[in-house]
């Protein structure tokens, strides 16, 4: 949805449907799309989380180095996840 | 008509999620088959319903200039379900056509905008097609127009409506 909208054809959802009801596909589809209009948005503000992987609460400045200067949302798409 | 179809309004039995989709049918966004199919879902249905309507139609920056805006944002999104809608309140308030497409296509160069509306546009338009421009120093000239709690109000209504039509346009048969 995010990085190849045209993918998820009738035939996507079709297979979709062999696994999960339509409510659930609704579910899936709101979900993503309001994660992938938030999380560039979010990327924008340069805003890191607040605590670290080991569970310690850490400022921004420390939350930047653990998590890095460059958000993933905003990453080009064919490097997310690389 | 979509690859989930809307539910029937008559099996649709919760009274807040009714007056909700009421609400998106008077104000012409986003109408009724989008909370139809959302209506799958109930208690999504109503978060998302409230905050794209109120993200629409309520807060400090103007909702005409948000009309325009998030027609914009459908060019980017590529889906025509929102990008046919229109809001009757906008329209109610002097908006047409024309300045819609000018706020669509090179509105940088249009005199139909002020600077600060300019921004707003911009800011949507640069959100999804280079986020990374979006930066301290593109905030910093925003904050010369809007105050910061605008500009929240701004990218929050631009994030939510950008993705409800990111998940929409997979949902249209061609």
């Amino acid at each position: 949805m995010a990085t190849d909208p045209d993918a998820i054809d009738a035939a996507f959802y079709d297979e979709l449907r062999r696994h999960y009801s339509e409510a659930e596909i609704v579910e899936l589809g709101a979900f993503i799309g309001f994660n992938v209009g938030y999380h560039t948005f979010f990327g924008t503000l340069k805003f890191y989380p607040m605590f670290a992987p080991d569970g310690r609460l850490v400022d921004q400045q420390e939350s930047a180095r653990i998590y890095g200067e460059a958000p993933v949302s905003l990453a080009a798409p064919e490097s997310v996840g690389s | 008509m979509t690859r989930i179809e809307p539910l029937e309004p008559a099996v649709i039995k919760d009274p807040e999620l009714n007056a909700l989709i009421e609400r998106c049918k008077a104000l012409g966004v986003p109408d009724e088959i989008f909370p139809r199919i959302l209506a799958r879902v109930p208690s999504y249905a109503k978060a998302l319903l409230d905050a794209m309507v109120m993200s629409h139609a309520e807060g400090n920056v103007d909702h005409r200039l948000k009309e325009i805006v998030r027609i914009q944002l459908t060019r980017r999104s590529g889906d025509p379900y929102f990008g046919t809608l229109r809001s009757a309140r906008a329209r109610e308030a002097g908006l047409d056509e024309v300045t819609i497409k000018a706020g669509c296509d090179d509105y940088e160069r249009s005199k139909l905008f002020t600077e600060k509306e300019k921004w707003a546009l911009r800011y949507a338009d640069q959100l999804y097609m280079n986020p990374a421009s979006v930066d301290a120093e593109f905030y910093a000239g925003m904050k010369r127009h809007y105050t910061e709690a605008q500009i929240m109000e701004l990218g929050a209504f631009i994030a939510l409506h950008y993705g409800m039509q990111v998940f929409m346009r997979t949902l249209a048969k061609p």
